[in-house]
């Protein structure tokens, strides 16, 4: 059976790195072709398993394939394909590349070639071949659940955190965590990193043993506070400065590619938007406030506007660099929130904050704030934040 | 010097995919020596693995007719859920050790070639009943037996019917232990046999298959009821050379159901069959264990929900009133 679990140094000398792509060229093609899967499955309202299976297919993919060989956003889509069939949530090819031809500018879609539904239907053998037709994919949303079952305390707290921690889960689709570690892991560590930032500390959980000292040593064994350091910060680091790839190496798109639109500016068109300051409160483009875990004012029955042909929502936090200020912008909705949550959202759900603008709205800001500069200093992981 | 990659990329990049079977000749993996079986549904070969010290193995060819939408959903879906079984290394099922597929569609037919790499057990439960040389030992037949309805609970816990239970299909390794093979593409299969006019055997088909009714988990233990049987006698208890002789054959051996058993939905009519009694099976199946005789008893029950299930049978004093040893 194969077996998808690389230590740091594999995920370093990857075929692309190999093939003369650094490792921050490659990371950022990862995330785009993750964030764009994720973009497009929403846009088609596949649902989070089939998202997440699509962006694992993605990751495993590079293992053996360079991104110079291969085109990301046309694999990205082929990935998103063949999820859909996996997870019986079938999309028709030609429905998916309209999606992406609409997410993507010309120059990026030009990759697709002359006929990009012959080239996806290539593309899904090659994948196959590549994953090795090992198609099932476990993720950590149903672990998040079963784990957050068995937490005791303050259910509105636990829900906020399970809520944190479920956005924290679909933006590490954007890192390589799924290539590193099992989904029980991840699950576990983004937990421990939402319960840290929504400052819900677990003091009792169902079936606790004398021999647990916390509540993931029922489920995993052997985590180390090291490890779920470690995890949480590869989640964070997307928050922060993005680096620009020097010209000549960004093979499959021209060099230096222009951000997509949006990405770095607070959109326009959708229902909140952020302030670059990040307030204590996002306001809201009709005026009214919204709080995110807050049951939604009164005031909010109204559906907010339909995301029109929606702008790509970009990553929930980007650092604007050099300056190094925070810049909260408008994250995607998870793709589908836990069902407890939806069942509270009004009807036409209003976008859900992502966990790291929650924990700006938690006045925790200067938390992830720090956490972030510790990233971005890198002054060494010692500096725990806990 | 980033205009140069811009303008060289492209071409780089659509050559690359085109050039599609060029990707898997480097990765021949396997290499084909004889013909093992030929099914309805594709051919077995015996091959060597060529990255694995030449290490035998058996390849089933599968041929797959490609949809305007690539490989279609249903042969996506049930090459996922054999290699999640996998996972579990059931002791009872035969190891799936790869899938590959042959890169290009040939000559643009729309066909795919599946490969399914297994790990190669010498011989089937048919061959080993012929070469037999007597009847085998209680204890014999009552640990292949256990050892077929776990396969078959396994398969069934995982939602899977294997719908073609045969000695044929149930492999025997040198330990003696027993392994089910050749299920898990019963929708791949059914769109390719539309396509082939092989002859499948009928022997252990259960009534309500041989009726066009609708089934389910249940046709399974009837076939390996018939397998049980033929563990004791070596020979098959149903043979028969068409649909309608089969029915025949079984009602002679269980009795024609009663009228209210039969199912609605069916075209063919209770009445044309003679109004068989049930046949006592221990002149069926001489020297066998009365534990064993009602067991087979209650797996070739005609209504499907009244027949045991494979958890059932696992539990049958046959099995729980000695260790299987």
């Amino acid at each position: 059976m194969p077996y998808w679990y690389y230590d740091k140094k594999d995920l370093q000398n990857t075929p692309s790195f190999r093939d003369g792509i650094n490792n921050d060229t490659e990371n950022r093609y990862r995330k785009e072709g993750a964030r764009f899967i994720i973009d497009t499955g929403s846009k088609m309202d596949l649902g989070y398993n089939t998202v997440a299976t699509g962006v694992v297919y993605f990751h495993r993919f590079y293992m053996f394939h360079s991104f110079r060989t291969f085109p990301r956003y046309i694999t990205a889509c082929c990935c998103l394909f063949l999820a859909g069939k996996v997870e019986e949530t079938p999309k028709k090819c030609k429905d998916i590349i309209k999606v992406a031809k609409s997410l993507l500018n010309e120059e990026k879609f030009n990759t697709f070639g002359e006929d990009p539904k012959e080239e996806v239907m290539t593309l899904e053998r090659i994948l196959l071949q590549t994953i090795k037709f090992d198609l099932q994919v476990e993720h950590p949303y149903s672990y998040l659940l079963k784990y957050a079952k068995c937490l005791k305390g303050d259910k509105t707290k636990l829900q906020k955190m399970v809520q944190m921690a479920w956005t924290f889960v679909n933006d590490s689709l954007c890192t390589t965590l799924c290539l590193q570690w099992e989904p029980e892991v991840i699950a576990v560590a983004l937990m421990f990193l939402a319960g840290k930032l929504s400052k819900f500390e677990v003091v009792d959980w169902n079936g606790r043993a004398p021999k647990h000292n916390a509540w993931w040593d029922m489920f995993v064994e052997d985590i180390t506070m090291e490890l779920l350091e470690d995890i949480c910060h590869q989640v964070l680091d997307l928050y922060s400065i993005q680096t620009q790839p020097s010209g000549g190496e960004s093979p499959p798109l021209p060099p230096a590619p222009k951000p997509p639109k949006n990405e770095k500016k607070p959109p326009v068109t959708p229902p909140i938007s952020a302030s670059p300051a990040a307030p204590a409160k996002t306001p809201v483009k009709n005026g009214a406030e919204f709080y995110p875990y807050a049951p939604p004012p009164v005031a909010y029955t109204a559906p907010p506007p339909r995301l029109p042909p929606p702008p790509r929502l970009p990553m929930g936090l980007v650092y604007d660099a050099p300056p190094a200020r925070f810049v909260a912008s408008v994250p995607p909705p998870p793709l589908v929130p836990p069902p407890f949550l939806r069942a509270r959202s009004p009807a036409s759900s209003p976008p859900i904050l992502s966990a790291a603008v929650i924990a700006i709205h938690c006045s925790d800001c200067v938390k992830v704030f720090s956490l972030c500069e510790l990233r971005v200093t890198k002054p060494g992981r010692s500096q725990s934040f806990y | 010097m980033s205009t140069d990659s811009s303008t060289i990329q492209s071409p780089a990049s659509a050559a690359s995919i085109s050039n599609v079977n060029a990707l898997f000749q480097n990765a021949k993996k396997y290499e084909e020596l004889n013909v093992i079986g030929t099914g309805a549904y594709g051919t077995v070969y015996k091959a060597r693995d060529l990255h694995n010290d030449g290490h035998i193995v058996a390849m089933k060819k599968v041929k797959v007719a490609l949809t305007e939408d690539g490989i279609p959903l249903s042969t996506v879906r049930e090459i996922a859920l054999l290699r999640q079984l996998e996972a579990y290394r059931h002791p009872n099922i035969v190891r799936l050790l790869d899938v590959c597929h042959g890169g290009q569609p040939m000559d643009r037919d729309q066909q795919l070639v599946l490969f399914l790499v297994f790990e190669h057990v010498e011989q089937d439960l048919d061959s080993f009943l012929k070469r037999a040389p007597g009847p085998l030992s209680e204890n014999r037949i009552r640990c292949m037996s256990h050892d077929i309805l776990s396969g078959i609970d396994f398969l069934h816990s995982h939602r899977i019917v294997h719908r073609d239970l045969k000695p044929h299909n149930l492999l025997v390794t040198s330990a003696g232990r027993v392994k089910l093979a050749d299920f898990g593409l019963a929708k791949t299969y059914d769109t390719e046999m539309k396509l082939t006019s092989v002859v499948v055997t009928l022997w252990y088909r259960p009534p309500e298959v041989l009726l066009g009714a609708s089934y389910n988990t249940a046709v399974d233990v009837w076939s390996c009821g018939c397998v049980l049987a033929e563990l004791h006698t070596r020979a098959p208890l149903l043979p028969a050379s068409s649909d309608s002789e089969q029915l025949h054959a079984i009602f002679r051996l269980i009795g024609r159901p009663p009228r209210y058993e039969w199912p609605d939905s069916v075209s063919i009519m209770r009445d044309s069959f003679p109004d068989y009694p049930p046949k006592d099976l221990a002149y069926v199946i001489p020297n066998a264990h009365p534990h064993a005789l009602d067991l087979i008893k209650r797996m070739l029950v005609f209504d499907p929900a009244k027949r045991l299930t494979a958890l059932d049978c696992l539990e049958h004093p046959y099995f729980t009133d000695e260790p299987i040893s």
